[in-house]
Formats: C-alpha cells, structure tokens, sequence
C-alpha cells in the first residue's frame, strides 16, 4: 500500500498549478481537470495492485518450488543488468539485449511491410470485387489456420538462408490480418458514398483516394495492428528455429544457458515491446478515425 | 416536347418471388423551370422515380428523355440532393463540394474553387468551409449537399425528402433558401423533389405529382397549384385556393378518415 500513496501526492501538485495557466473557465476547467486526474491516478492504483498480486503469486511459487522459478527480485537485477549495457558485442554469441532487440524488430518491420504491401492492394481488390473475392478467399481460409511456424522449412528451401527464412514467416504472419480487416472495410463501404461517386462522375482514381481509401483507412490499421502483433508473436517460436541473433534467440540461448533469470527478463521485455507496437497502432487507429 | 418526357416508365426488381414492379406507366411531362414535388406514402415508388430520372436506376420499360437526350446514366446536368446528404465525413465542407466540381466542371483550379466559394456564401457556410460534416448541425448539412448540387449548375435538381429529417423552424428556412437559390437563377432551373409533407408541397410546387400506394403503383393524380409567387408562408394558408388545394390533397393522401372508417366502433 506504501506504494500507492507515493504515487497520489505529486499528481495533486499538478492539479493546484493548472488553473493559473487558463484564466477563462477556471473552476470548470480545473473541476475538469482534476476530474481527468483523479480517474488517472485510480487506473494506476488499480494496474498497481494488480502487478503487485503478481508478484506476491511468483515470490510465492518460487518460494515452494525452492527457487526453479527465480524469485522477482533475483531476475528484476538480471533484468537490470541487461538494460544498463544492453549494447555490448562480445562474438555471436554474446550480444546485448538491446542489439537482440534491434534485430528482432528489425525482422519483424521487414516482414510486416512486405506482408502489407502484398495484403492491402489484395484486400482492396477482394472488398471492390466479387470476383477477386472468390479467386482469394478461398485460399485465405486454407492457409490462415496454419501456423506460421510451418511455413519456415519452405523458407528455408526457398531462400537457403535463416535469416531470410525467419522473414519469410513474418511476412506470411502480416498477410492475414490486415488482408481480412482491408477487404471487410473496403466491402462494407456504404451505398451512400457509392452514389456520391456515381451521381457526380468520379473517376476511378478519385473514388479511390477519395471515398475508397479514406472510408477503409480505420479497418485497414486495425488489420495491421492485429498483424503486428501477431508478427511479434511469431518472430520468438521464429528465432529459436532460426538460431543465430535476435530477442527469440537469446529465450533460447539462456535456456540452454540455464539461466532462468535471463528468459523471464526476456519475456517481459517482449511483452513490453509488443504492448508498444499495439500502443503506436492504436494512436494511429484514434488519427484517422473520423466521425460520420 | 417538354424539358423532361417521362414515357411508359416501368421499374421492377427481381427477387425471390419473382418480379418485384415498383411503380410503372408513369407518363409525366415537365417544363423548364417548374418545381414539382411527387407525394405519397411510404414505399410507393417516389424515390424510384426520381432515381430513374437521376439515371441511378436503369428503366425496365419505357424512358426518360431531358432536353432531349435519352437518360442512359447519371449526369452533370442533374443535381441530386440525397435523403440523408450523404457528405463524405472525412472531407472538409469545401472539399466535399471541391471534389463534385473538381470531377464535373471543367476549367482551371481557380475557377473552380471560385465556383465552390460562390456556392458556399450562397448558402450561408463560407465561415464554416474548413469543418467537417460532423461537426455540422442537421441543417447546414443540408445546406452543403444542396450546395453541393447547385456547384455543378444543372439544369434539373432532384431532391429526395430534402428537408424530411430537419426540424419544423430549420425546415421552413430551407425550403425558403431553395426558393431563392431558384429566384437568383431567373427560375430556370428545374426541381423535382420528393416529399411527405402537404404543406411543404403546396408552398414549393407548381405542380404535385400524387402516387398511388405500391406495389406497382402509378400516378394518382396530378394536382396543379397556381397560388401567386413569390409565396408568402403566412399568406398563403389563407386563400381560399389554398385550402381547397389542402383538402384536396388529404383526401387523396388519406384513405379513412376516421378509426370508424377503418370498422371500429367506440364503445361509449
């Protein structure tokens, strides 16, 4: 509970010295304004709480499985000690985190951009047309359910190389999502804009850049969020085949290495990374939003 | 031969039951510059016609003829003011209106955007140009797409219940803003437009064109309204003239006049 009280008093500081800055309305807005503050500091209450539950449950079990499971605060030092130097290059391997997690994020934005570039124009054709519609989904349905693991041996044989392998399965990751979001947008864009365009002549063109695309834009980001993090999944189970470099690799490499500590710092510094990507989508999502 | 020859239009559907006819022998012929308004209930055919002549909807027999060319699709020379504006929520006021002239009109930029300007101060939304229609109220989003089809200068207007989702005042101050936009055009443009409303029709038209109930309806009658223009709303509904145009209209819009009619009986 100690925690939670150093959190509140600062935030209330804040809340006294924002009214000087607006003269007009400062009841309402300063009302407002510690209204917006106090629901804030109740959402962090409440995620403290939580993490702190989660802590009590892993001291718990590392404490009955006589530390297999390192205790919070032996892996919360590892942990740090990654993040101080996570740079370093000691030979392939021995890099540091932060190199780890520049190749993985690498991987995955190339994969996702290829798989992107491929899935929206085929979205936009499968939502404009029947036709396209039916060559497609068909084998969408088909190779939607298959994990993208599958696909590395093809890779494999294909590229003669694991690095560009691992690509490969990021990229087949990307398609689905964003192909099934971009076509549903695009297929459910009302019949009221259609007539606009037909009613006033549009061209093809215009239609495009201004009803088709603006209308499917929303659908379109929320695709590629949904295909980022499941490219994020993929790339872990990706790198421990692939071996070599990146954040799924070093999982891998620390197992071996028996290093508990190093894994579980692993994973929540994947987990972080994806809760950012979903952050930066969802910002992206809220920009092009509009109302109707 | 008239501005507008309607002949023999029939318009049918097909559906899992077979052939659905909206509405058919439709023969009506329309002057340069009148205003006519097509009234009549719910789902009896009024907006088929009307996008018949829009060229949205493809005859099943017979044709639509304006100034003498057959309608085989839209057009620049018909402006349409849909039921419920249909802006485009993700463009600016003037950009909605920018796109329609950009797509129509030819000529240079300038000259276009001095058209959408134009426009815009006509009805009374320059100062709003940079919103988006859903920062609008209900009323100046009508003003826009009737604004929007008054930018690309067609002869014929088609306005499908206009003013049907405004409130009675914004209403009133509509249907006065569309009589002047056709003043300012020395009364030569003309309108057709779709409503429910009698007193709406009388106070617009010089010709009301009443449908019979659909299936496959047809015209009813068509009732002509000679009150004097310019019209004044207050005047008006006290001629004589006025009220026989009235009644006229209920009785042909309603069926039973009263709960006994339809074979109630009050229990008193």
């Amino acid at each position: 509970m100690s925690e939670i009280e150093t959190i509140t008093p600062p935030i209330r500081e804040e809340a006294a010295s924002t009214p000087l800055s607006a003269p007009k309305n400062t009841t309402f807005e300063s009302k407002w304004k510690s209204n917006q503050i106090l629901e804030a500091s109740k959402s962090i209450f409440f995620a403290v709480i939580g993490l702190v539950a989660f802590g009590g449950l892993w001291e718990l079990l590392s404490y009955t499985t006589e530390e297999a499971l390192p205790k919070p605060i032996t892996t919360l030092t590892v942990l740090f000690e990654m993040v101080s130097d996570p740079f370093y290059d000691y030979g392939p391997n021995d890099k540091g985190i932060g190199l780890q997690l520049f190749n993985s994020i690498k991987t995955v934005f190339l994969g996702f951009i290829l798989g992107s570039i491929v899935a929206i124009p085929i979205g936009i054709l499968m939502g404009a047309s029947t036709i396209y519609k039916q060559i497609f989904y068909p084998i969408v349905q088909l190779l939607k359910p298959v994990s993208p693991l599958a696909w590395f041996p093809i890779g494999l044989v294909v590229f003669k190389d694991t690095g560009m392998a691992t690509i490969f399965i990021v990229f087949i990751t990307s398609l689905w999502s964003t192909l099934i979001n971009t076509a549903f947008g695009v297929g459910s864009i009302p019949q009221d804009h259609k007539n606009v365009a037909k009613a006033f002549g549009f061209s093809k063109k215009r239609y495009l850049t201004k009803i088709l695309i603006p209308y499917s834009l929303p659908h379109i980001i929320t695709g590629l969020r949904l295909s980022i993090s499941v490219a994020w999944l993929v790339i872990v189970a990706g790198e421990m085949l692939s071996g070599g470099s990146g954040i799924g690799f070093f999982v891998w490499d620390s197992w071996n290495a028996l290093s508990l500590e190093k894994v579980i710092s692993a994973i929540i510094i994947i987990g972080i990374v994806g809760l950012l990507f979903d952050k930066l989508f969802t910002y992206i999502e809220n920009k092009v939003a509009y109302k109707a | 031969m008239s501005y507008i020859e309607i002949k023999d239009l029939e318009i049918s559907f097909p559906t899992p039951k077979g052939k659905y006819t909206a509405v058919m022998d439709i023969n009506l012929s329309i002057n340069k510059g009148e205003i006519i308004s097509i009234i009549g209930h719910s789902g009896c055919g009024k907006s088929t016609i009307l996008n018949a002549i829009a060229g949205m909807l493809t005859p099943t027999e017979g044709s639509v003829v304006v100034d003498n060319k057959k309608i085989q699709g839209p057009g620049p020379d018909r402006g349409i003011v849909f039921q419920n504006y249909s802006l485009l929520p993700w463009l600016t006021v003037y950009q909605n209106i920018f796109q329609v002239v950009d797509s129509v009109v030819n000529g240079s930029k300038a000259e276009k955007q001095a058209i959408v300007e134009k426009n815009l101060k006509m009805v009374n939304l320059y100062e709003h140009k940079d919103k988006l229609p859903g920062q609008l109220s209900g009323g100046m989003k009508q003003r826009v797409a009737i604004a929007r089809a008054f930018a690309i200068n067609p002869g014929v207007l088609l306005m499908d219940e206009p003013f049907g989702a405004l409130d009675a005042l914004t209403k009133g101050t509509m249907q006065l803003e569309v009589l002047k936009l056709w003043n300012l055009d020395n009364r030569e443009k003309t309108i057709i437009m779709i409503t429910h409303d009698i007193e709406e029709a009388l106070f617009l038209s010089d010709r009301i064109i009443v449908l019979n109930n659909g299936p496959a309806s047809t015209i009813k009658e068509i009732v002509e309204v000679h009150l004097p223009r310019p019209r004044n709303k207050i005047e008006i509904v006290k001629m004589p003239e006025y009220i026989d145009l009235r009644d006229k209209l209920l009785h042909l819009l309603t069926d039973h006049f009263s709960i006994e009619d339809m074979g109630m009986v009050y229990k008193k």
